[in-house]
């Protein structure tokens, strides 16, 4: 699945062969579940279709309350597919001097502390 | 890749939709494994819920910082204009207004570039100046000069002219450039200009008067047209927008041979205002570097509206040219008969050619 970035959506990518899913750029859709279903939907049977570690890198600028909401789909989604006996690696990294996504990374970090999560700084 | 059907709270709503049908069918049995579905639910509800208000809380906050930051900003810019405005107004004193919009308005170009153009160049001195001044005290003499300047810049600026420089009590300005209404409007311009200059100068000389100014200022006037060399002179670090050639220097002559509160004018300039003002031929006067002998005129006062000549001019060869002040009321009757025959015989011509089109 390859989504070009927007103005409004970030760019979103996940591949199989190696298993990856990256999202980076700013995220307020105009219809989050339409803009987010698709990949929901793909994380949500990745158990079904693959089998061993994924790599996750989250790379957000700006993110509204409903993408975060999306964002908590995707990591239930990335659960149950550890629960499933997979190793999932979360990296998310946020701009040097952007406070929000840092907190932000760490929050989810928080809420899902059984997948491996490292928030990083970067630029 | 948008599925129409996805909902991001397709769970909860579900989870509702349930327990709605539960509690209607009455099966308190199912109640129990429902209930603790729904604490699950609702408690990972309570937490996203707990973080989206932490993001949001800090969305706001990184708002007001910027609104802050913006309020600041642009309390700082306004500050700015304020101070280029007051810079560009104190400026404005020391530049001909044309240039000044030109500049602010960056339509100006400040290259050391130069053309020749038909200008009508001014020139205004007050007679006897320095004996003037020193009868004054140097307050007063402030004064005087300040109102003076002040005044004819005015009625200069009224009539479209660009102040060239003011050289001790003189007046240097000149129509045409930058901006032009042809250089026969220009001229017209010009001795409008001076004409108001001297009759103000009359409304000024009595003010003083009464102030107790005894010999209060008389100024001399020159106006000539003629080809100038217009633009900015000087050097990269410093410009000076001005004119430059013999007939600039011409203009300063006239003004020098000038009746005390007269306006003298060149040929070149009588030519363009003959129907507007009445003159009295001067001596020509020659200068070093101009071959040729300049005639001069000094104006006397605007024709009055009965005293304009009435002319017809058509590029077929039509030309008349009546100034019917010098005529007799027989000649005024007799050529006033013919020009109503000639135009019942153009509009009679005029009809016989409409019918046998």
């Amino acid at each position: 699945m390859q989504i070009e970035a927007t103005d409004r959506t970030p760019a979103i990518s996940l591949t199989h062969d190696p298993l990856k899913l990256s999202i980076s750029g700013e995220s307020f859709p105009e219809d989050v579940s339409a803009f987010y279903g698709e990949v929901i939907s793909a994380i949500n049977q990745l158990a079904a279709n693959a089998k061993g570690k994924i790599e996750v890198e989250m790379a957000m600028v700006y993110i509204n309350s409903s993408s975060i909401k999306a964002m908590y789909r995707i990591f239930e989604g990335l659960d149950a597919y550890r629960q499933a006996g997979n190793d999932v690696q979360v990296t998310w990294k946020a701009e040097a001097d952007d406070d929000i996504m840092q907190e932000l990374g760490e929050d989810f970090k928080d809420r899902f502390q059984a997948l491996n999560f490292t928030v990083e700084q970067h630029g | 890749m948008a599925d129409d059907v996805f909902d991001l709270y397709d769970r909860e709503k579900l989870l509702l939709a349930e327990g709605q049908a539960i509690l209607d069918g009455g099966d308190h049995a199912q109640v129990q494994a429902f209930a603790e579905r729904l604490f699950d639910r609702f408690s990972k509800l309570v937490r996203e819920n707990e973080d989206l208000t932490r993001h949001s809380d800090r969305q706001e906050q990184r708002l007001v910082k910027l609104n802050r930051n913006l309020k600041t900003q642009t309390l700082e810019l306004e500050q700015q204009r304020s101070r280029l405005e007051g810079l560009s107004l104190q400026l404005a004193k020391y530049l001909p207004p044309q240039i000044h919009d030109a500049l602010f308005a960056g339509k100006y170009d400040t290259q050391i570039t130069t053309q020749r153009k038909k200008l009508t160049v001014f020139f205004s001195d007050i007679k006897d100046f320095t004996r003037t001044a020193e009868s004054l005290q140097p307050e007063s003499l402030t004064e005087y000069l300040n109102e003076y300047f002040s005044e004819m810049t005015q009625i200069a600026l009224a009539h479209g002219a660009t102040i060239d420089k003011y050289i001790g009590d003189a007046v240097m300005l000149f129509f045409g450039d930058p901006e032009s209404k042809g250089f026969k409007e220009d001229a017209r311009a010009c001795v409008d200009m001076a004409i108001e200059m001297q009759e103000r100068m009359v409304v000024l000389q009595n003010r003083w008067r009464e102030r107790g100014f005894e010999n209060p200022f008389v100024v001399r006037m020159g106006i000539n047209t003629g080809y100038c060399n217009v633009g900015n002179f000087g050097s990269d670090q410093r410009l000076s927008y001005t004119i430059i050639g013999g007939e600039v220097n011409v203009a300063q002559r006239l003004e020098a041979n000038a009746d005390p509160g007269g306006i003298l004018i060149s040929h070149e300039t009588y030519v363009q205002v003959d129907d507007m003002v009445d003159v009295e031929e001067r001596q020509a006067v020659s200068l070093k570097g101009i071959d040729r002998t300049i005639r001069t005129y000094a104006i006397r006062a605007r024709k009055a509206e009965t005293d304009k000549p009435l002319r017809l001019k058509h590029p077929q060869g039509v030309h008349i040219d009546l100034s019917p002040q010098y005529l007799s009321s027989d000649d005024r009757h007799w050529i006033a008969e013919h020009l109503k025959t000639l135009a019942s015989q153009l509009e009679a011509l005029e009809e016989s050619g409409k019918a046998s089109d």
